[in-house]
């Protein structure tokens, strides 16, 4: 019978696994954690099919789950530390997935990855792999000194909104025009989480913020920038697509696009850039599922989720 | 090797390549074009490769990467660029990163003027970027002197795992003179930097970083990168020339304005004024056991520098008070004529009437 494994001290209480387990198998705990968070368990484990939708959304790697004699595991790729970011906050559910596709094209000891300023400015503590810490916005251009002198190297940069799109922007837009053979994990949460939720180059129009108080008016701040779309325009080729991590589903396309983007990067294909759409639960003032919800309801209408761009086949052969 | 005439930009570019460096990253600017020009050119001749960055401030960052990933990596620029290369310095500066910075000085403050200058002298040697740091930067005076320390500026880099400046004006930078490169570093044959992000395969994983949350650790990082500054002082280098004996006037300085002072001292030989020069090749660390040493014997002590008075502060804290400190300078891209320092000499020791 499958069951699900609850590493409960990694638990930082969102309640995610509990929203995405469709058989109603977890309850939350009585007791708290040596964190203080009240946790999952499970409370009918008889109606545990084994679907792992629990494992996918949570944030902290804190499920694991055994179905015919096999047991997930934690990642190669992530150092055993605890995430830094807040209960419910979706960045844990990315950082899971870029360090299984590390693990399954075996490229974890030749990757070097780049962590930015921002939420995930300590990502250099949790991926174990030879990490660079980059300053404000640089993350592409320091990507590109190591792919330059080490094109035998796997690199990959993790970027928020701010330091992608805001003081990044001509890092970014550079780097995609000069096709550098890197990999970005753009994260897109709409705000700016660590500095305490300012205004994000992606917030929504009329979405409000600590430097927006009304709402984002368009009229003073423009429109929310689609980086995706904005980048899709450059001539060079490049693997662009847009997914997000708010359900269990979109947690495996997300996966899928995040594998295709650094198969395009060993293949010396071309640059290539997912935006995952992130949540903010604590800056967006919701709980997490709420939050998964509001993504769900506002963003991706905004942000449509899907390929934008892919290399053509032509200049594939030619750059290969 | 034969001598060959160059242009000191060329010479530099040509001397980074000499040097095991295969990687250039940078931004137009004038007047040290030459320097990225010559090495889109030879860099792909050699294997190497030549990036043109869309900013400086991007270029800095790519030679963190490239340096964090274990590669000699250089880049040029010239006064306003290298300021907006300081936010790539700074956290070089702290991460440790070995990289070679070249600074062909003009006029500012702002855009200025496109002519030689030694406006950026407090910028290199007393940190330029945010945070308690220092780069060693080296100053040329001859085309030869920059091919050579330009060599030599890769392997402090790497010996104290620190930015190195090679501080030049645009005059160091146009000028064609003969040059010969002392050796030929191959890549190949450098050694491992076990620090380096290079892939983890056989050992713990690498970091690359200048962030230290916890304040106690970022004290100890702050006196740990002290302590290195203060053993570069065994690189202090310089220049006495016509000092032995003791002079009349000791001149104190460094680049272009030492190669006209040279002019100077043979004008007012004629003239019977005895003149010196003290020419510090390294700004920073500073040569300053030197210099007093030198200054025990003159009369007076003038300072002439391509600035309204900066390396003169370095030089009035090395001498204590023991000596006047006079000082000449010309800006804005203007340059002082060896009469002018004759002239200026002669003043000093002028009997009063």
């Amino acid at each position: 019978m499958p069951s699900v494994i609850i590493e409960k001290d990694r638990c930082k209480g969102c309640e995610l696994c509990i929203n995405a387990c469709p058989e109603h198998v977890l309850a939350m705990s009585e007791e708290i954690n040596a964190k203080g968070y009240f946790f999952p368990m499970a409370a009918h484990p008889e109606n545990c099919t084994g679907c792992r939708y629990c494992l996918l959304v949570c944030p902290d790697v804190a499920i694991q789950v055994e179905n015919k004699g096999k047991v997930t595991k934690r990642p190669d790729a992530l150092t055993e530390k605890g995430f830094s970011y807040c209960p419910g906050c979706t960045h844990g559910v990315i950082h899971r997935l870029v360090a299984e596709v590390l693990d399954e094209l075996g490229v974890r000891e030749r990757t070097v990855g780049i962590a930015p300023v921002g939420c995930s400015v300590l990502a250099y503590e949790f991926f174990a792999c030879d990490m660079q810490e980059a300053s404000h916005g640089r993350a592409m251009a320091v990507a590109t000194g190591i792919k330059r002198g080490r094109p035998d190297l796997v690199v990959f940069t993790y970027q928020g909104d701010g330091d992608l799109a805001s003081i990044g922007m001509a890092e970014t837009i550079h780097s995609a025009n000069r096709g550098e053979k890197i990999t970005v994990i753009f994260v897109n949460n709409a705000i700016y989480g660590m500095t305490g939720g300012q205004m994000a180059p992606t917030t929504l129009p009329g979405q409000v913020a600590s430097t927006c108080p009304t709402g984002r008016d368009v009229n003073l701040a423009g429109y929310p920038i689609r980086v995706v779309e904005l980048l899709k325009e450059l001539k060079t080729p490049a693997y662009l697509a847009r997914v997000t991590v708010d359900d269990p589903k979109h947690v495996l396309a997300a996966k899928k696009a995040i594998r295709q983007a650094f198969k395009y990067q060993l293949e010396g294909t071309c640059f290539s850039l997912i935006e995952v759409l992130s949540t903010c639960p604590i800056g967006w003032g919701m709980q997490p599922h709420e939050a998964c919800g509001w993504l769900e309801e506002n963003m991706v209408p905004y942000y449509p989720l899907g390929e934008v761009k892919v290399p053509e086949p032509a200049v594939v052969k030619a750059g290969s | 090797m034969a001598k060959k005439l160059m242009k000191g930009c060329e010479a530099i570019g040509e001397a980074a390549i000499h040097a095991g460096c295969r990687l250039f990253f940078g931004y137009p600017i004038t007047p040290q074009n030459e320097i990225p020009e010559y090495m889109s050119a030879r860099l792909p001749q050699v294997g190497g490769v030549f990036v043109q960055a869309e900013s400086e401030v991007a270029a800095s960052n790519m030679l963190y990467g490239a340096s964090g990933a274990g590669c000699r990596v250089f880049t040029s620029s010239s006064s306003p660029g290298i300021s907006l290369m300081m936010e790539g310095v700074s956290y070089m500066a702290g991460a440790e990163l070995p990289v070679v910075i070249v600074n062909i000085m003009r006029g500012g403050p702002g855009l200025g003027g496109i002519l030689p200058s030694q406006s950026d002298y407090f910028q290199a040697t007393k940190g330029g970027g945010h945070g308690d740091y220092r780069l060693l930067v080296l100053a040329p005076s001859t085309v030869q002197e920059a091919a050579d320390l330009v060599i030599d500026a890769f392997d402090l880099a790497d010996t104290y795992r620190n930015p190195v400046m090679i501080l030049g004006d645009g005059l160091i930078g146009q000028i064609m003179e003969p040059v010969e490169f002392k050796k030929e570093i191959k890549p190949e044959d450098l050694p491992e930097k076990p620090w380096a992000t290079t892939g983890c395969a056989g050992r713990a994983r690498n970091i690359i970083n200048s962030l230290y949350l916890d304040p106690e650790e970022l004290e100890a990082h702050n006196w740990a990168i002290y302590a290195k500054y203060q053993e570069m002082a065994k690189e202090v280098r310089h220049e006495a020339f016509n000092t032995e004996g003791g002079c009349d006037v000791l001149i104190v300085a460094y680049g272009t304005v030492a190669r006209i002072t040279k002019t100077a001292i043979e004008m007012a030989r004629e003239k019977g004024l005895k003149i010196g020069l003290f020419r510090p090749i390294t700004l920073y660390p500073y040569p300053t056991e030197a210099l007093v040493k030198a200054a025990e014997g003159a009369k007076a002590v003038l300072v002439s520098e391509l600035s309204t008075g900066q390396m003169v502060e370095d030089v009035r804290a090395a001498i204590a008070g023991r000596k006047e400190v006079a000082f000449h300078g010309r800006v804005g891209g203007m340059v002082m004529g060896p009469d002018d320092l004759v002239e200026q000499a002669e003043k000093l020791v002028a009997v009063p009437a």
